[in-house]
C-alpha cells in the first residue's frame, strides 16, 4: 500500500468514527490553546500543573476503568518519572531526553508492581500498591541520597509556563486519544473481559495476567511522563508532593471524572481545579489552610460520588469498529491428544489414566454421571489444572465454562474481539494506528460481524441484553474467535429449549465444518445425536466407554 | 546484650501494637473481604478525641492529667473509636460489598481516611503532640542504654487484649456467629443471624482494641495523625502478608516491631543503618514476602 493510499484510508476510519463529542473535545482544545493570551504566568503554570496530573490520571482511568485493577501507587510511578527527570536535568540533560527517559522508568516501575502483586485478588492488590505508595513517599523524605530530602531537588528552569502549558495541553489530548485507541484495541477488549469474568476470559486463552501487567505499565509511563515534566514546571522535586495523598487524589479524579471514557480523567481534574479555587474562598473565609480544606472536599466529593453509585461526569460514547473486506478464516487445523492423563483429589481419583485424540472437523462428545470426571478433564485438557501424570499435545485451546454468563459490559461483536490473537496488535501499533494494524483489525471485525450475523445475533447491543439462548451461543463463539484449534464446549445446552439446543447443535456443526477439534461436554441427547461424530462415556473418571 | 534488650523491648511495645492492629485487619477482612484503609485514622480519632477531652488541644506536659478525668477520656475514646469503626462499615463498606464493588469499597474507604485525617489536622494542627501519661513509668539504665519500662507495660496490654480478642472469637457465641459469616456470608444471612448488625459490631470492637493500644502507646513518644496512619499501615502489612489469618498477624506484627527497633538502634562495628530506614525497610521485607505469596499458584476459581 502506498503512504498516501495509507493515509487516505486513516482520514476514512476517522471519519467515519467521529462523532459530536469528539467535535466538542477538539474545539474544547482548540479554545484553552488561547489561555496564553488571557492569563498571566503564574495561573498558566497552575493549569500546566492540573494538565500533567490529568495525564497521570487518564493513565490510572485505563488501569482502574478498563482494567478495574485497583492501583492505589499510581502517585509513586509519577514520583518515580520525577526523580529520574530532575536527576537528569541537573546533569544537563534537555528536556526531550528527560522527560521520555522518565516516562519509561513510570512504565518499568509499574511494571514491576504488577509482575509482583498482580496475581493477587483485588483486595491484596489494592493494599500492595496502597504500601508501595507508602514506601516511595516514605524513602523520598528520609532517603536524602534519593530525593535531596526535605530540601528536595532543584532544577533548572525549561520552558517557560506558556510553553509548559500548551505541551500540556497537547499531551492531555494524546493522553485521550490514547485512552480511546487502547479501549478498543486487543488490550483493552481483553482486560474488560478479564474484569467482567476472570475465569470464563482465560478459559478463552485470554493472556489475562499478561494483558494486566501491560495495563499497569501504559499506565505506569503516562505517571512517569507527568511527573518528568512536572517536576520542571515547578523548578523542584519536592518529596512531600509525592506522598500517598497524590495517589489518592489521581484516584478520586478518575472516579469523579468517569474511569471509563477517554477525557473523564480530565473531566475531573477541572472539577477538582474549580473545587480547589472555590475550597480557597471557604479557607479565606474560615481560615483554613488551603491544602487542608482541599484534601476535604476531595474525600467528601469522593464518598458523594461512589455512595450515588455513578460512574462519574463523562460515560464512554459506544465504541465503533471498522468495516472492511473479510479476512480469510485462518485456523490453524490442529489435533489434540492426550495420553494416560490422571489426576487426583485427596483420595478421589477425578481422572484415572484417560487417553484420548481429538481430530480437526469432529466432534467428541463426553458424557457420563454427575462426579464422573468430565468438567476435570476438561480442566485437564485446557491446561487450567496440571495433571498428576500423564501428556497432552495441542495446537491451542480455549474452553467455555459450565454456566457462565456473557462480559456484561461489552457488546457481542466485542466478545469476537477481545480473543483472538494479533500478528500486529501489540500496544504501540494500537496506539499509532498503523496500517498493518488497522487492516488486521478490520479484518477481523467484519469476519466477526457477519458470523453474527449468520447465527442471528444482533453485534452492537450490550451481551447482558441478549436473550439467555443467544448468550449461550455468543459464548461458543467467543472461544472459537480465538482462533484455536481445539475447543472445549462445558454443557452449552444446560436448562436451553429445545430450540436453542438446536441453534447450538447447528453451530457446532458450523466450527466442525471450519475445521475445528470439538470436545462438548454434554447431558443433552438432542445435541449428542445431531452433531457427535463419536460419543466417550466416564465413569469414576476413566474412559469406560467409547462409540 | 544491652542494646538486644533494648531492642527487644521497644521493637516488642511497638510490634505489639501493630499486631493488634493487624488482627483487627485480618477480622474485618475475614468477615467482609473488605481491606478497612481508614483504619489507622478512626484509631488517630480515638487517641485525639481522647487527648482533647483529657487536656484540650493546647500544649499537653506528660503529667498534666489527673487520673480520674483521664478514665473519662479513655472511655470516651473508646466510644468514639467503637462508632467511627461501625459508622464507617455501614456507610462506606457495606453498600458496596453489597455491590461486589472491588473500586467502591476501596475508594470509600480511603475518602474516610483523608476525610478524618484532614479534619484531625485541622483541629489538632500543630507538628506533634505529647500524649499525658496517667502511669509514669521509669526507665531502666542498663550498661548505657535505657529501657522504658512504659514498653514492658504496652507489650504485656497488648497480650492482653490478645487473648481477650482470641477468647472472644473462639469462645463465645458472638465469635461462633462471626465465624459462620466469614465462612459465608449470605448463608449466614440465610439462616437469620442478624449479619449486618454482628459485623458492624465487629468493626467496632475492631477499632475499641486497636484504639486502646494505640492509646496506651501514645505517651512513649511524639504523636500525630501520620503515626496513626502508620499504625494502620503496619498493621495492613502484617495482615497481608499472612493473607488476613489473625494469629499470624499478631505475629507478623511484633515481627515487623523488631525489624524496627534492630534497624534504628542496632549497629555492626559502625556500620548502622539508622532511624532514617525504620519504614523503608519493613516495607521493602513485608513486600517482598507479599510479592512471593502472590507467585504461589491459586486454584482457579469458577
Amino acid at each position: 500500500m502506498s503512504t498516501f493510499a495509507a493515509l487516505a484510508d486513516a482520514a476514512r476510519d476517522a471519519r467515519r468514527a467521529w462523532r459530536l463529542r469528539a467535535s466538542l473535545g477538539a474545539v474544547g482544545f482548540a479554545v484553552a490553546a488561547f489561555a496564553p493570551l488571557v492569563f498571566g504566568d503564574s495561573r498558566l503554570a497552575d493549569f500546566a500543573g492540573g494538565l500533567y496530573l490529568a495525564v497521570a490520571a487518564t493513565g490510572l482511568a485505563f488501569a482502574v476503568g478498563v482494567g478495574g485493577l485497583p492501583s492505589l501507587a499510581q502517585g509513586a510511578f509519577v514520583a518515580a518519572g520525577a526523580v529520574v527527570s530532575a536527576r537528569l536535568l541537573q546533569v544537563g540533560a534537555p528536556t526531550i531526553v528527560a522527560a521520555p527517559l522518565g516516562a519509561a522508568t513510570g512504565a518499568a516501575s509499574a511494571a514491576l508492581v504488577a509482575v509482583l502483586f498482580v496475581r493477587l485478588p483485588r483486595a491484596g492488590l489494592a493494599a500492595a500498591t496502597w504500601i508501595v505508595a507508602w514506601l516511595v513517599a516514605t524513602a523520598l523524605e528520609s532517603l536524602s541520597w534519593f530525593f535531596g530530602g526535605t530540601e528536595g531537588l532543584v532544577v533548572t528552569a525549561g520552558p517557560s509556563p506558556a510553553g509548559h502549558y500548551e505541551l500540556a495541553l497537547a499531551l492531555t489530548a494524546l493522553a485521550g486519544l490514547g485512552f480511546a485507541a487502547l479501549a478498543r484495541s486487543s488490550l483493552g477488549l481483553g482486560l474488560a473481559a478479564a474484569r467482567d469474568r476472570e475465569a470464563a476470559a482465560t478459559g478463552f486463552g485470554i493472556p489475562v495476567q499478561r494483558l494486566r501487567v501491560t495495563a499497569f505499565a501504559v499506565s505506569g509511563a503516562a505517571a512517569g511522563l507527568a511527573g518528568a515534566l512536572g517536576v520542571e514546571l515547578a523548578g523542584i522535586g519536592d518529596p512531600s508532593q509525592y506522598g500517598p495523598y497524590l495517589s489518592f487524589k489521581l484516584f478520586v479524579v478518575v472516579l469523579v471524572g468517569g474511569a471509563i471514557a477517554p477525557l473523564g480523567a480530565t473531566a475531573g481534574v477541572i472539577v477538582l481545579g474549580v473545587l480547589s479555587v472555590a475550597a480557597e474562598a471557604i479557607g479565606s473565609i474560615e481560615n483554613v489552610a488551603h491544602a487542608r480544606s482541599h484534601a476535604l472536599l476531595a474525600a467528601i466529593m469522593l464518598l458523594g460520588v461512589v455512595s450515588l453509585g455513578w460512574d462519574g461526569i463523562v460515560r464512554p460514547a459506544r465504541r465503533r469498529y471498522p468495516s472492511g473486506s473479510a479476512r480469510a478464516d485462518t485456523t490453524v487445523r490442529h489435533s489434540l491428544t492426550a495420553r494416560d492423563l490422571t489426576k487426583s483429589y485427596g483420595a478421589v481419583k477425578a481422572a484415572d489414566g484417560v487417553s484420548l485424540t481429538l481430530e480437526p472437523g469432529t466432534v467428541t462428545a463426553l458424557v457420563g454421571p454427575n462426579g464422573s470426571g468430565k468438567t476435570t478433564v476438561l480442566r485437564l485438557l485446557a491446561g487450567a489444572v496440571p495433571p498428576d501424570s500423564g501428556t497432552i499435545d495441542h495446537g491451542g485451546v480455549a474452553r467455555t465454562l459450565q454456566a457462565t454468563g456473557v462480559f456484561p459490559t461489552l457488546t457481542a461483536l466485542e466478545h469476537l474481539l477481545a480473543t483472538p490473537r494479533r500478528r500486529h496488535g501489540g500496544v504501540m501499533r494500537s496506539l499509532l494506528a498503523t496500517p498493518k494494524a488497522r487492516a488486521e483489525e478490520a479484518g477481523l471485525a467484519v469476519t466477526a460481524r457477519e458470523l453474527l450475523e449468520r447465527v442471528g445475533i444482533a453485534p452492537d447491543v450490550p451481551a447482558s441484553e441478549l436473550p439467555a439462548g443467544e448468550q449461550r451461543l455468543l459464548m461458543v463463539l467467543a472461544a472459537a474467535a480465538s482462533g484455536a484449534p481445539t475447543l472445549l464446549v462445558d454443557e452449552p445446552s444446560a436448562g436451553a429449549s429445545v430450540a436453542d439446543a438446536g441453534r447450538i447443535s447447528d453451530l457446532l456443526a458450523e466450527l466442525r465444518s471450519r475445521g475445528r477439534a470439538i470436545l462438548v461436554v454434554e447431558h443433552n441427547p438432542v445435541v449428542v445425536e445431531r452433531v457427535a461424530d463419536r460419543v466417550v462415556a466416564l465413569d469414576g473418571g476413566r474412559i469406560v466407554e467409547t462409540s | 546484650m544491652a542494646l538486644a534488650l533494648q531492642i527487644l523491648a521497644s521493637g516488642f511495645a511497638a510490634g505489639a501494637v501493630y499486631g493488634l492492629v493487624g488482627v483487627g485487619h485480618s477480622v474485618v477482612f475475614r468477615l467482609t473481604g473488605v481491606v478497612h484503609f481508614a483504619f489507622g485514622e478512626l484509631i488517630a480519632l480515638g487517641v485525639f478525641t481522647t487527648l482533647l477531652v483529657a487536656a484540650g488541644s493546647g500544649p499537653v506536659s506528660q503529667t498534666s492529667v489527673g487520673g480520674g478525668r483521664f478514665l473519662v477520656a479513655l472511655a470516651i475514646g473508646l466510644v468514639v473509636s467503637a462508632a467511627a469503626g461501625a459508622g464507617s462499615y455501614f456507610l462506606a463498606i457495606e453498600p458496596y460489598r453489597a455491590r461486589s464493588s472491588t473500586i467502591g469499597w476501596v475508594a470509600a474507604s480511603l475518602a474516610v481516611a483523608f476525610a478524618v485525617r484532614t479534619l484531625l489536622v485541622v483541629f489538632f494542627d500543630r507538628p506533634a503532640y505529647v500524649f499525658p501519661d496517667p502511669l509514669p513509668f521509669g526507665v531502666w539504665r542498663i550498661g548505657g542504654v535505657t529501657i522504658q519500662q512504659r514498653s514492658l507495660f504496652v507489650a504485656g496490654a497488648a497480650l492482653v487484649l490478645a487473648a481477650g480478642g482470641g477468647w472472644l472469637l473462639t469462645r463465645t457465641r458472638f465469635g461462633r456467629a462471626l465465624e459462620a459469616i466469614a465462612q459465608d456470608f449470605d448463608a449466614a444471612l440465610v439462616v437469620g443471624l442478624p449479619v449486618k448488625l454482628l459485623v458492624g459490631v465487629a468493626f467496632a470492637l475492631a477499632g475499641v482494641w486497636a484504639g486502646l493500644a494505640a492509646i496506651l502507646a501514645a505517651p512513649s513518644a511524639a504523636f500525630d495523625v501520620d503515626a496513626a496512619a502508620r499504625y494502620g499501615l503496619y498493621g495492613l502489612l502484617a495482615a497481608v502478608v499472612v493473607w488476613f489469618e489473625p494469629r499470624r498477624a499478631l505475629v507478623v506484627g511484633v515481627a515487623i516491631g523488631l525489624v524496627q527497633a534492630t534497624v534504628t538502634s542496632a549497629h555492626v562495628g559502625s556500620a548502622e543503618l539508622g532511624p532514617s530506614y525504620r519504614d523503608v525497610i519493613p516495607f521493602v521485607l513485608g513486600l517482598a514476602l507479599l510479592a512471593l505469596r502472590a507467585r504461589r499458584p491459586a486454584e482457579a476459581v469458577e
